[in-house]
């Protein structure tokens, strides 16, 4: 298997899972913030559901590291949620943390086998290390990770403090990927240059990934920069994450404005001994590039932030002489240039301070291979390999200080690059986060505006600061999923066809472009240009949705609704009657619980409508029968199937005042309507599902129109338009699709399927199943509203023509947008008014 | 006292002299009148105009602070939307007499006729006679007083203001009640009779709105509109949105209503493709300077045209349905951009105007927020007949968006479910229209273009009234037109699409001979240059987008504009909601987007080989789809729709060359 597996893929680029190709899909903004790409949408949207394994999935996805990420991620997906600007983002990695907290303990995924000859080592075992681990394991590699230190994780286990990080949740992810890829061999205390040397793991294995990490931290190059009065963030944060908790001295200064400063003097105030911690920080506010909810879980914690302050030198025990700064020109990171400001000098008094200045890689085993250039692991962002081409680089101890999630996407890089080495593949496709979607419906819940964004419980120092219990809680279900709503879903497919999420997405990028910049206006012209398919192709069945109604404008008066009423009043039969308010009228519920049928008994009754099937609705609605054998004498009209009534040669009335007519399909059409203007009926009731008298063949698809404009045509053509009433049934689903049948030249419309649905049946099963879930008022008022609003919707449209009575609408008051309609109700086409 | 003689001078003079005398502060006597209409429209000094004899339409219409007597009879909408001031007629009035009045006092001493006082806001209409029907039909707020008798409908669909009647009243009208006077209304009516020397001595009968139908009864359950192509497919016949949508109506017994306009895919713009191929061009921003994408509208009859640095305006979108930083971000990055901004339905924000260097300034059937001030400093004037969206239906706006703040600005009740009109009470047929074009014509001075928004319907027939009734530019929007709110019902099935707008509009004048003298800004789903410069080929002067300058303004299409509670701050009234509105960045946005539409546009012009997008015709352009085909009747061919492009594009254009 393994020589069949490598053969295949022996030049080819390995494969990511991407759905860009999807035209309803374009990622979130939040997704594309992601250096891993998480699928945040969807599992926001799994989320809202309670779908919380499915959530699951899609985090675990991309990010072997969900628990710890859903407490100590940077999260660059908030800032860039959509929902930031308005009332603030989507607490996306709480989320995380709600569905991890919930299901991680106990989640294991099933163990990979090795399946590759070839076997790799990786120098270092923080979240970049193991990312490409991990990645590499799934892919059949034996990996065998050499880590210096005693645990795993690197700076996940050594640089957060526990507070909010428990060990535990390290621990749980780090136990996941090592149970899902027995792949991976561990070597712990097994430090570079010490244990084990680069050229050793090059002879034993066919590639070396570096992921050493940056553990050495940056001196402030000031006087008096000396232990014990000086010590550095990292060292700091290693020793107490080892255990140590050391009584300080009452005042700790902590220099810097990063992540490991905030997390650094956190700790501090959390030590016997201490009673002020003061972060000094060379910039503004808003200069600052620690995350703001540590920077404001710090000031909650009680440590004040002194900002445009320098030092310049450390007197022994005493204090930290400092110098204030102003903002100056932007440098060339693009970021504002703290400036000294002239004899500003000042002492603050400490008796510890904090050096959290930035930390580098160091490594001497490097040094002498020449692979170190200053303090990094020199590496190609492109290939991720060092100059040599079978060591490979990642992470801080390659790029400077990243944060986990970028530390992840290093990983995901370098292992891809290394797989395509493995393979004998030289010239990679160049690497793309991928982008998936789970496709998760959009969440319905009525409050998604007005949800304001939950947040956690934030508990700060606890009873017992030096225990270093967790600064915060996760949320309740009831939270995750209010919180859930909330989300834009950016990635989803909109409810427009014109506007949708392609067309609104190069609109975005459209308004967020400067028109100087021609290389991206060029590109995303390009995808403008790109064709749609044909939205209706050849294979289109028309339906009534391809029929628009003209509105009145200057050529004919538009009715104000207010003003006159739209006539609905339908005397159904050329000849004898049935005399009802409304054009429509109702079938299918012969064998309907009683229940049901009672609630529209009243429903017909009260609007004047009527009641077709084998069996009276009861009540005082009007029932038109369809029979079976005999006529009743208690119908008010009679419809006999047509190819009974053709082969008896006669339609026999229960009496001479009966209306009476044909239930006729396509295939008798043609010989039911002679037969009927012969024996001068009254009606025919066109069945364009082939159904009736059940429900099951409408719900079955698309009707037939074209049923309707034959059954018109043929009597056109015998000159007898007006000799008998066409009534259709099929497919209808509102009360614009009624008027678009009596425009087409029905007097009245039959309504099955959709009677059944105002009543909340299930039709998945083909037949409609009613369930017990409405009171029988509920019911009752569903009846009558849903023939209130179908009715009120065709007059609606009759006004909008310019008729004041719905029996006035014409073919001439359509237009087709299909050719594929227009054949089939043979109506002209909107533009050309050619008709088909 | 100017004595002014209308049987030597035409009625625009008359009215340029009248509005002279009213910035000298001299009143007016008109002999002659010989009822001819728009006398003393427009007019906004305090002064008295005489007309010695029957005035025709509108007399006294349009003007603000100015006192009117009439000897003898006046005809139709005498005093229309007058702002305060006066009108006393002698004799009779014709229908709807004080239409749409913001606060005048309309005095007829005789009978009036139908409709009187139709969506009148504040003021006084009274009648010393009779009433015909529907006397304060879908009245805002005023009072009606009636001595004589009142005809049928009395107030019908009124939702605020009073009407008194001395007489008997044939029938109330729907949403209508009879209540006592309270304390101290009588003398304030009989204080009003004094003063206009009217005698009364019996009892009035009191009709007010009787608030049934203000708002609707139960609320329509929110939910998010489900992806389109699940209701699409005609293979999934019975889908989740049907289900929904007939659940949903079982629930509310009425239709459903949503924001943006239709969601099903109808032919459109993307079935078309250019001739050559435009993609993966090099160009500079260099290349573009010398393409000519200037545009002008409206100069059909020599009033100043709106100039546009390229064919591109901003839809008609209203204070009300956006909220007013939206409305400010719009004008203001119409300014950058050199385009136009259209106020909608909901009248004239002063820092709307500030901002905008050109603003269209629209007239809809409720009169909402019209009023001659804003007329006369607005560059263009368009009289609303009907829109993509829901051509066929007045506008709707939701109880929650009507605040204070725009219950003021349109001057009707607050917190209202507010429907207009479906039709103008002034304008029942073409011939109406006529004399109305020459009102706002006369209101203002002849100097701005007079333009009509349409929703595609019967174009063909549309359009050719439309130029005989003398506008000089015509906005039509397509099926796919978006709106605040509306019925889905008639969202997805009242109207044709754009594509079929475009080519009826331009067949239809052909069919006329008409000269190419009145502008035809198409819009309904214009999303970027592309789809300019295709609607400019297939024959439009000009484009104008709504909901694309939405979205690049923040609009997340959600659909849900109706709900008031946008997430985003942009279709709402509620404060807390529209403080998220960041107007600066939304306003760079937008004017970003423009910037990015003017190098497209600009871009494929000189693709196609021309220096000027106007030069741009039928010739650049072949159908993808059979449907595309037939409605436009351009070449069909497929095999365009893949990439890269086939040879044929060069045999076609080698056959145009031919």
């Amino acid at each position: 298997m393994a020589l069949l597996n490598s053969e295949f893929s022996i030049t080819a680029t390995p494969d990511l899972q991407d759905d860009r190709s999807d035209i309803h899909f374009v990622p979130a903004p939040c997704q594309v913030a992601c250096p891993v790409g998480t699928d945040a949408p969807s599992y926001i949207g799994y989320i809202w559901e309670g779908k919380n394994e499915e959530a699951l999935e899609s985090i675990m996805a991309t990010n072997p590291f969900s628990a710890i990420c859903g407490r100590v991620c940077d999260a660059p997906c908030e800032p860039a949620c959509r929902r930031a600007d308005s009332d603030g983002a989507i607490a996306i990695r709480n989320l995380k943390r709600y569905v991890l907290d919930t299901l991680g303990p106990g989640y294991a995924l099933p163990p990979v086998a090795v399946t590759q000859e070839k076997t790799i080592a990786i120098v270092g075992a923080g979240p970049a290390g193991l990312t490409a681990a991990h990645d590499l394991a799934e892919a059949g590699y034996e990996v065998h990770v050499h880590e210096a230190s005693n645990k795993l994780g690197g700076m996940m286990f050594w640089g957060i403090p526990r507070f909010r990080l428990p060990e535990g949740v390290v621990q749980q992810d780090i136990d996941r990927i090592t149970g899902h890829c027995p792949g991976i061999k561990i070597h712990l205390k097994s430090a570079l240059g010490e244990q084990v040397t680069l050229a050793e793991l090059k002879q034993k294995h066919d590639a070396v990934l570096l992921s050493i990490g940056a553990f050495v931290g940056k001196k402030m190059e000031v006087p008096g920069e000396a232990d014990p009065y000086v010590q550095d963030g990292v060292g700091f944060l290693y020793r107490i994450n080892a255990g140590e908790r050391p009584t300080l001295p009452e005042t700790v200064l902590v220099i810097g404005g990063g992540d490991v400063s905030m997390d650094a003097c956190r700790v501090a105030i959390r030590m016997p001994g201490v009673k002020n911690v003061k972060v000094i920080y060379r910039r503004d506010a808003e200069g600052m590039p620690a995350r703001k909810e540590e920077l404001q879980g710090a000031i909650d914690e009680g440590i004040e932030i002194v900002y445009n302050t320098q030092p310049v030198e450390v007197i022994d025990g005493k204090a930290l002489r400092c110098i204030r700064t102003e903002m100056g020109e932007p440098g060339e990171d693009g970021r504002r240039r703290p400036v000294n400001v002239e004899g500003s000098e000042h002492d603050i008094e400490c008796g510890l301070v904090i050096a959290a200045v930035g930390q580098k890689a160091e490594c001497a085993d490097l040094d002498e291979s020449g692979l170190m250039e200053w303090d990094q692991v020199k590496t190609s962002f492109e290939g991720m390999v060092t100059k040599d081409p079978m060591v490979f680089g990642a992470g801080d101890g390659a790029f400077g200080g990243s944060t986990i999630v970028e530390a992840m996407h290093h990983g995901h890089r370098a292992a891809y690059y290394m797989k395509a080495y493995l393979q004998g593949n030289d010239k990679p496709l160049s690497y793309q986060t991928p982008y998936r979607t789970r496709r998760v419906p959009i969440c319905n819940d009525p409050d998604w505006e007005l949800n304001p964004r939950v947040h956690q419980q934030f508990h700060g120092l606890g009873q017992v600061p030096v225990d270093f219990p967790e600064i915060e809680s996760t949320y309740n279900a009831e939270e995750a999923k209010s919180e859930a709503a909330r989300c834009f879903r950016c990635d989803a497919e909109t409810g427009s066809g014109d506007y949708t999420v392609g067309s609104r997405e190069s609109i975005f990028a459209m308004a967020r472009l400067s028109p100087f910049d021609t290389d991206k206006q060029v590109s995303i012209l390009d995808k403008r240009l790109e064709n749609r398919d044909d939205p209706f192709g050849e294979d289109h069945l028309p339906t009534l949705d391809d029929l628009v109604f003209l509105p009145a404008n200057l050529s004919r008066l538009v009715i104000d609704p207010y003003r006159e009423s739209c006539k609905t009043v339908t005397n159904l039969g050329a000849i004898k009657s049935v005399k009802m308010d409304i054009p429509f009228t109702v079938t299918g519920l012969d064998d309907a619980p009683s229940e049901i049928r009672e609630s529209y008994a009243k429903a017909i009754a009260e609007h004047g409508a009527a009641y077709i099937g084998q069996k009276p609705i009861g009540g005082s609605a009007k029932w038109i029968q369809i029979v079976e054998g005999i006529a009743n004498t208690s119908a008010d009209g009679i419809l006999f199937k047509a190819d009974d009534a053709i082969a008896a040669g006669q339609v026999a009335r229960a009496s001479d005042n009966q209306p009476a007519g044909l239930l006729v399909n396509k295939a008798n059409l043609e010989k039911a309507i002679p037969f009927a203007l012969e024996q001068k009926l009254d009606f025919l009731l066109l069945d364009s599902s082939d159904g009736l008298p059940g429900l099951g063949g409408e719900l079955a698809g698309a009707p037939d129109i074209s049923i309707l404009s034959q059954a018109v045509s043929q009597l056109r053509a015998l000159n007898s338009e007006e000799e008998v009433d066409l009534i259709y049934f099929g497919g209808l689903r509102t009360g614009t699709d009624g008027a678009k049948i009596l425009a087409l030249g029905a007097k009245a419309i039959t309504l099955g399927a959709a009677a059944a649905l105002a009543l909340g049946a299930d039709v998945s099963t083909g037949e409609p199943v009613y369930q017990a879930n409405l009171t029988a008022q509920e019911r009752d008022q569903r009846s009558s509203n849903l023939l209130l609003a179908f009715n009120a919707e065709s007059s609606m449209m009759a006004r909008c023509t310019g008729k004041t009575n719905v029996q006035n609408l014409e073919p001439e008051d359509l237009r087709a947008f299909t050719l594929a309609v227009s054949r089939a109700a043979r109506v002209p086409m909107a533009g050309s008014l050619n008709q088909h | 006292m100017v004595k002014i003689d209308l049987s030597q001078s035409n009625i625009t003079d008359a009215n340029n002299r009248i509005r002279e005398c009213g910035q000298n502060g001299q009143d007016v006597e008109i002999i002659n009148p010989d009822a001819r209409h728009n006398i003393g429209v427009g007019l906004v000094d305090p002064i008295k105009v005489s007309i010695k004899g029957s005035a025709g339409y509108f007399c006294g219409g349009l003007s603000h602070g100015a006192h009117y007597e009439i000897e003898h009879n006046a005809g139709w909408a005498v005093g229309d939307n007058i702002y305060s001031g006066s009108v006393v007629v002698g004799g009779n009035a014709g229908a709807i007499a004080g239409v749409a009045i913001r606060g005048a006092e309309i005095v007829v001493r005789g009978n009036m006729g139908s409709r009187a006082g139709q969506v009148m806001k504040a003021g006084t209409l009274c009648c010393g006679g009779n009433a015909a029907f529907m006397a304060g039909y879908m009245m805002y707020g005023g009072r009606i007083i009636i001595l004589g008798d009142a005809a049928e409908k009395l107030g019908s669909d009124m939702s605020a203001g009073e009407i008194f009647v001395g007489g008997k009243i044939k029938s109330l009208g729907s949403d209508t009640m009879v209540v006592d006077m309270e304390a101290g209304e009588r003398d304030d009516v009989m204080e009003f009779l004094d003063r206009y020397k009217m005698k009364f001595s019996g009892e009035f009968t009191k009709v007010v709105n009787a608030g049934k139908k203000l708002r609707y009864a139960n609320a329509e359950p929110r939910t998010r509109p489900q992806p389109f192509f699940v209701s699409s497919k005609s293979s999934n016949y019975w889908n989740p949105k049907v289900q929904e949508d007939i659940w949903i109506k079982g629930e509310v017994g009425r239709y459903r209503i949503r924001g943006y306009g239709a969601s099903k895919p109808v032919p459109h713009l993307n079935d078309i493709a250019f001739v050559k191929d435009v993609s993966k061009l090099t160009t500079s921003p260099d290349d573009l300077k010398d393409i000519n994408l200037k545009t002008t509208v409206g100069g059909r009859y020599g009033a100043k045209p709106i100039s546009l640095s390229m064919p591109v305006m901003i839809a008609p979108m209203s204070f009300g349905a956006l909220s007013r930083k939206v409305k400010i971000a719009l004008a203001r990055a119409s300014r950058l951009s050199g385009i136009s901004e259209n106020t909608g339905e909901g009248g004239m924000l002063d820092e709307q105007r500030a901002e905008a260097d050109q603003l269209i300034f629209q007239c809809l059937s409720g009169r909402l927020g019209w009023n001659v001030k804003d007329m006369q400093r607005a560059d263009a004037i368009e009289i609303y007949i009907s829109q993509g969206a829901k051509p066929g239906l007045g506008g709707q706006l939701m109880a929650k968006k009507v605040t204070p703040e725009l219950a003021a600005i349109r001057g009707i009740p607050q917190g209202i479910d507010l429907r207009s009109p479906s039709r103008h009470p002034d304008v029942l047929g073409a011939d109406d229209l006529v004399i109305k074009v020459e009102e706002f014509r006369e209101v203002t001075g002849h100097k701005v273009p007079l333009g009509i928004k349409m929703g595609a319907g019967r174009v063909n027939d549309d359009i050719k009234i439309a130029y005989k009734d003398g506008f000089d530019f015509v906005e039509l929007d397509g099926l796919q037109g978006s709106t605040g709110a509306a019925s889905t019902e008639v969202l997805e099935n009242v109207g044709i699409p754009t594509l079929s707008a475009v080519q009826e509009a331009i067949d239809g004048l052909k069919e006329i001979d008409a000269k190419d003298d009145m502008d035809l800004v198409m819009m309904g789903g214009i999303k970027d240059g592309v789809d300019v410069v295709k609607m400019l080929a297939l024959g439009a002067s000009c484009t104008s987008v709504g909901t694309s300058a939405i979205i690049a303004g923040g609009c997340i299409a959600c659909m849900q504009c109706h709900v008031g509670s946008c997430p985003v701050g942009i279709a709402t009234q509620d404060k807390e909601h529209e403080a998220r509105y960041d107007l600066d960045l939304q306003a760079e946005n937008m004017h970003r987007y423009f910037e990015s539409l003017r190098w497209q546009i600009a871009a494929i012009t000189r693709a196609l080989g021309y220096d000027d997008v106007h030069k741009v015709g039928r010739d650049d352009l072949v159908a993808l789809t059979p449907e595309a085909a037939d409605i436009t009747g351009l070449p069909y061919h497929p095999e365009y729709r893949s990439n890269p492009q086939p040879a044929i594009g060069l045999e076609v254009l080698s056959r145009k060359a031919g």
